[in-house]
């Protein structure tokens, strides 16, 4: 590290005060205008420091800065809280769609289901529409083993088969 | 550097770690504390003398905001300026260019040597307006080592940067400003 390098290192600590020339150093700032250049910007960099606006009251300032910070929080909290809601909210709707709880709807009502939806049930084509009703209600009242899982959601009806298990339950029925 | 290394006073990190358990008056230790440095680091990066009290209040918003973020591999008044450096660029940005330092109007001081007087305020005005011209980077390693003594490892350790590269990005800074004061 050269002269001008060590000085350089210096000059912060020295015109802030916190530290003195030593006479080597003195005498090296004397007669090298490199460090005196960087000396004359260090002090006007201080006095530029010193020029600045003053400050506002600390007390009354830390009093502003706490309050944006709580009411930031509290948004965020908000915010978070209107999240959470909408999340749980259209948890809630996908599961009522997925274990057909909610009976008020068509789009799960069996009845329903069987009126819109094409079932490609050949065996049934040529039945009357009471000895449909009739069949119908026979299979209510067949009693069959649950499958796993199904108590924990209720009674399994009609409308909680796909075509193909409607279709088996029915050749079954037939024998 | 700053009032925390006075051993009867609970220093930087104790005030941080009592405020998020709970104690206000902590924080408004470490406003009272860093407050007005931070005014000065803002004004001689060239920020316009009527901005520089939102910008402190702004600054120390978004520090204390996410006061998590202060690592404490620097000191808490480093972390303060990199966040204020943050902002004034940001500003400068959003006025679409660096800011033009105008040389203030002053009225020549009734002193012995008024025109030296001048001439030292118009330095000194060349020279504020000199460093906000600088590169970010440059900019705040020097405004760090001029204003707080800060040594290159704090120094790194605020600014994201090696004590290498901040020395480098300081006698740049010195190099380009020197020309100003000739």
């Amino acid at each position: 590290m050269t002269a001008c390098e060590r000085l350089s290192d210096r000059i912060p600590e020295v015109v802030r005060g916190r530290s003195r020339w030593t006479p080597e150093e003195s005498a090296h700032l004397a007669g090298c205008p490199n460090c005196r250049a960087e000396w004359d910007l260090l002090v006007a960099v201080d006095r530029v420091a010193a020029r600045a606006p003053a400050p506002r009251d600390p007390s009354a300032l830390a009093a502003t800065v706490l309050r944006r910070v709580a009411d930031h929080r509290r948004s965020r909290l908000g915010s978070l809280g209107r999240w959470t809601v909408g999340v749980a909210a259209a948890a809630g709707i996908a599961a009522a769609v997925w274990t057909g709880v909610n009976r008020g709807n068509p789009a799960s009502d069996p009845v329903a289901v069987a009126a819109t939806v094409d079932i490609a049930l050949p065996e049934l084509e040529p039945m009357e529409t009471a000895e449909l009703d009739s069949l119908l209600e026979a299979m209510e009242a067949i009693p069959s083993p649950a499958p796993a899982g199904w108590s924990a959601l209720g009674e399994p009806t009609l409308g909680d088969l796909d075509a193909d298990e409607l279709e088996q339950v029915l050749g079954t029925w037939e024998g | 550097m700053s009032a925390s290394t006075v051993p009867d006073l609970p220093g930087d990190s104790e005030l941080v770690e009592s405020y998020l358990g709970g104690d206000q008056g902590s924080a408004a230790e470490l406003v009272r504390r860093h407050s007005a440095a931070m005014g000065r680091f803002l004004y001689s990066a060239g920020a316009a003398p009527d901005d520089v009290d939102d910008l402190v209040q702004e600054s120390l918003f978004r520090a204390f905001r996410a006061l998590g973020g202060w690592r404490r591999t620097a000191s808490f008044r480093s972390w303060l300026f990199s966040i204020a450096g943050n902002l004034l660029r940001d500003e400068f940005r959003r006025r679409k260019g660096r800011q033009v330092i105008a040389l203030e109007d002053r009225e020549i001081p009734d002193r012995a040597d008024p025109h030296g007087e001048l001439a030292a305020s118009d330095m000194e005005e060349r020279v504020r307006a000199g460093v906000s011209r600088l590169p970010r980077l440059q900019r705040e390693v020097f405004l760090l080592r001029a204003h707080e003594g800060a040594g290159y490892d704090e120094i790194a350790a605020a600014l994201g940067t090696t004590p290498g590269a901040a020395r480098v990005h300081y006698h740049h800074a010195v190099k380009r400003l020197k020309e100003l004061v000739r």
